[in-house]
């Protein structure tokens, strides 16, 4: 400590010790925090129709158009640790070979932000939510109790194929809520069925088995019936 | 002309504080950084305010840095006493290898 | 001032030493983590804003490679076939596996498309055996900037080394 480099060296390096523990009792005070999440979702409406996966592209494939219902309180999982619930609806069904495990995807997203996160456009807003969320006192309250979602006849937001390109009349289809909490610091977690310390499992947040139906024809199939909804992202161009 | 010029600018970034001033230094910067650590966490928590962590960590650790970097007076007010330069020992005759050495 | 003439052999040894202690010790605790993680890299840092709003660039994420069945929902960080450069993105959909290979389709959070137009030509899924290389358990925000700083103005390196040398110049022995 004789000379100036030496204190600023020393605190530094001490700074950086405490800042770390500071970071891990953060990280590590989300799992004294309890969990109650629940959710009931339905499904409203499936077709199946031919498409290709984009414009250019020759080939041919079923997709599967999953609308849905959803009531869900999932505000338990935000604490002040969390930045963001990736928030998600996959459809599972058995796969073609006895050998392989259930497949699934996701076909609707949305990325629920939590009160201390900065505003972003892929951030999902419920709709009815006014644009004016700074200046709105009501739109406020919505963000500072998030988490809690009533969406009616949702559309989509991707239409699902297989890795064979056949989905058509496949049985015993399960749409299933899943979620990613991303915290501010520490550990990613996501959606749990069965008690883990303080965090209950997700109580619902599954449908009845349903099928896929047969193919329809395009021509039979009215164009904002197959309509997806977009999210932020979607403004966003190229992949990168 | 570019020496002494080096000189001042090595005495800006050297410092020097005395024995006790460096004691108290290092005291300071530990107490003062686990304080910000212990405060910004048991703030944040409190009002579930994570930012509030942040800031009371980084505005702890500039304080802190203020306090303990600079030479401040305040760390030199215990010099040593060091003894007088005694002139005896010059007046000794050592010898070594046929060559006077003071 | 830096003499290296003046400094006996031991204390130029002693000096060697310490530096190759840190640089091994470093490697080994990054091969050890290898290990555990079961991961070549276990340890990455956010390069683009694909996945934005949940990582940033310059964010460190921590790896997990043991229990290969992904499921929809995790977010893993894959090499494209033929190109060297960690992507970090979401699963969207998922086939296979069982006895056969386990299938991936990514997506970014913050790309309107999925991946498959990243991939190498003609590969339409991801093989999570062959091009996954972990799936991301824990974060740190900010810590990784550094990294990208240093290799997108290089001139950084010059100015760092600058203040090395200076301070060795301004330092008393």
């Amino acid at each position: 400590m004789h000379s100036t480099l030496v204190r600023a060296q020393t605190a530094f390096g001490f700074f950086t010790t405490v800042a770390f523990c500071v970071a891990a009792l953060i990280a590590l005070s989300g799992f004294v925090s309890p969990q109650t999440p629940s959710a009931d979702i339905k499904l409203r409406n499936v077709q199946v129709v031919r498409g290709r996966p984009n414009y250019y592209s020759t080939k041919k494939e079923e997709y599967a158009h999953i609308k849905f219902d959803l009531d869900t309180d999932l505000s338990t999982l935000f604490t002040w640790n969390t930045k963001q619930v990736f928030l998600y609806i996959t459809a599972t069904y058995p796969s073609l070979k006895p050998s392989e495990p259930p497949s699934s995807a996701i076909i609707w997203d949305a990325i629920l932000a939590s009160p201390s996160a900065p505003w972003h456009q892929n951030q999902y807003e419920a709709p009815g939510t006014p644009d004016t969320r700074k200046s709105d006192p009501e739109a406020q309250k919505a963000i500072a109790a998030p988490g809690i979602l009533h969406l009616q006849n949702q559309r989509p937001k991707y239409q699902i194929t297989d890795y064979t390109g056949k989905v058509a009349n496949r049985s015993d289809v399960v749409l299933e809520l899943g979620w990613n909490v991303q915290p501010w610091v520490g550990a990613l977690t996501w959606r749990g069925w069965s008690d883990w310390g303080v965090w209950k499992g997700l109580k619902g947040g599954r449908t009845e088995r349903f099928g896929f139906p047969g193919v329809k024809e395009r021509v039979k199939v009215q164009k904002e019936d197959l309509g997806t909804a977009k999210g932020g992202e979607g403004n966003r161009g190229k992949p990168a | 002309m570019a020496d002494a010029f080096l000189e001042s600018a090595r005495d800006v970034l050297e410092g020097q504080i005395d024995f006790e001033g460096q004691r108290l230094a290092e005291l300071l910067s530990t107490a003062m950084l686990a304080t910000a650590g212990f405060l910004s966490f048991v703030v944040g928590y409190m009002t579930q305010n994570i930012q509030l962590t942040l800031w009371i960590g980084l505005i702890g650790a500039a304080l802190t840095l203020l306090a303990v970097v600079p030479p401040w007076p305040s760390f030199n007010k215990n010099p040593i006493d060091w003894l007088p330069p005694q002139q005896g020992v010059s007046q000794l005759n050592i010898e070594v290898d046929g060559k006077k050495v003071r | 001032m830096l003499n290296l003439s003046s400094l006996q052999p031991r204390q130029l040894a002693a000096q060697i030493l310490n530096f190759a202690l840190v640089l091994s010790t470093a490697f080994m605790l990054w091969k050890g983590l290898s290990v555990a993680t079961d991961s070549p890299s276990p340890i990455v840092v956010v390069l683009s804003g694909s996945m934005e709003p949940a990582f940033q660039r310059g964010d460190l994420l921590f790896l997990w490679n043991r229990g290969q069945d992904t499921q929809v929902g995790e977010v893993v960080v894959y090499n494209v076939r033929g190109k060297d450069i960690p992507i970090v993105h979401r699963v969207v959909r998922r086939f296979g596996g069982g006895t056969g290979p386990l299938r991936l389709l990514t997506k970014g959070d913050n790309n309107a498309a999925d991946d498959t137009e990243l991939y190498a030509r003609g590969q339409s899924f991801l093989n999570r055996q062959e091009d996954v290389i972990g799936s991301v358990v824990g974060y740190i925000p900010f810590v990784g900037y550094v990294t990208i700083l240093l290799s997108e103005y290089p001139w950084l390196k010059t100015v760092m080394l600058g203040l090395m040398g200076l301070t060795v110049v301004l330092q008393r022995e």
